[in-house]
């Protein structure tokens, strides 16, 4: 069984993944909830495996494409920060769950970072699934209270004089850092900048260091 | 603060605050039967079976021995059973006798019906 005993607030090794033909106790618990539900007619037949062909076309690189856009287009920009979930919506991207997005923009003064401190909610239908490390106790504990101590750990340095807003998610309210445009990036287009944006950078764990980029 | 307010004031998925270890960026890919339980938590919010809040306060409702021993979608899976009881769509019989006929139709290699 993958990850049985363990409790996830200690450090593992950073991608885990073990073959396991045999289903466990969970497994088997899920295959059957999912096939009670199906039988009471409570579910549709394929609903699942639809969802899941959902889940799969959400990756940050949707996220991305949404930051490409708010740089180079002002008025989508003020759209985006207006109400999120609109804007994205009017990008074609569409909103599986009943959540607000709000969307917060790095400048010169404030660098912003997301956590959920209670469980795990993340703007799903822009950036696909968490990372396990947003969902550990280590982030969720740590990001409110010493922000610039986690930032650290992520390799990232925000100066003294630029504030670190943390915010905090709900099942309802989810957030999603639109980064500053990378310095240098005046000649690229809006598909190469989208290919700049990073999903640690929609988190706010990183800033889109020029120094550290290829810009064609 | 005695220690009793202080389980009273932090819920087990309260931690915000607390101290805790250096974060190691952790991640895997999910197993299959990780992301059905992810999909089928999507499909049970559509319907309005079980919506994202009360699958977040039944994982709180496991206790924090539950919570530090199963994994993520251990938890979730676990809740979703416990939600579907306390509502009456099933009972702990009918998944009993479910996950039974689940078992033993892995253990004879029939292929699993992913999705019928």
């Amino acid at each position: 069984m993958p990850h049985h005993d363990h409790d996830h607030a200690h450090p593992h090794p950073p991608i885990v993944n073990k073959p396991d033909p045999v289903p466990g106790y969970y497994e088997i618990m899920e295959t059957a909830v999912r096939e009670l539900l199906v039988e009471k007619q409570l579910l549709g037949a394929g609903e699942i495996r639809r969802q899941i062909e959902v889940l799969d076309s959400r990756t940050p690189a949707l996220g991305a494409k949404v930051v490409a856009r708010a740089w180079v287009d002002p008025d989508f920009r003020a759209r985006l920060l207006a109400d999120g979930r609109a804007a994205c919506e009017e990008f074609g991207i569409s909103f599986y769950d009943d959540t607000r997005l709000i969307v917060l923009e790095n400048t010169e003064r404030v660098h912003n970072l997301i956590v959920c401190t209670l469980c795990s909610c993340y703007p799903r239908p822009v950036l696909g699934l968490p990372p396990d490390w947003y969902k550990a106790k280590p982030y969720r504990a740590r990001a409110v209270k010493e922000p610039r101590a986690v930032l650290a750990e992520f390799g990232t340095t925000i100066p003294d004089d630029v504030e670190v807003r943390v915010s905090d998610s709900t099942a309802m309210v989810r957030y999603l850092v639109l980064p500053q445009r990378p310095a240098g990036t005046d000649g690229c287009t809006e598909e190469q900048l989208a290919s700049l944006v990073t999903r640690d950078a929609m988190i706010g764990v990183i800033t889109l260091n020029p120094e550290r980029e290829t810009v064609p | 603060m005695n220690q009793s307010e202080n389980l009273l004031k932090l819920l087990p998925n309260d931690i915000g605050g607390l101290p805790a270890d250096r974060v190691e960026r952790i991640d895997h890919l999910l197993e299959p039967w990780e992301k059905r339980c992810h999909a089928l938590a999507d499909v049970l919010d559509f319907h309005k079976i079980i919506n994202t809040e009360e699958k977040r306060r039944g994982v709180e409702a496991l206790g924090s021995e539950m919570i530090g021993k199963l994994s993520y979608y251990e938890r979730w899976i676990a809740v979703f059973a416990i939600i579907l009881f306390q509502k009456g769509v099933l009972t702990p019989d009918e998944l009993a006798r479910k996950m039974d006929v689940v078992a033993a139709r892995s253990a004879a290699n029939e292929p699993e019906k992913v999705c019928q």
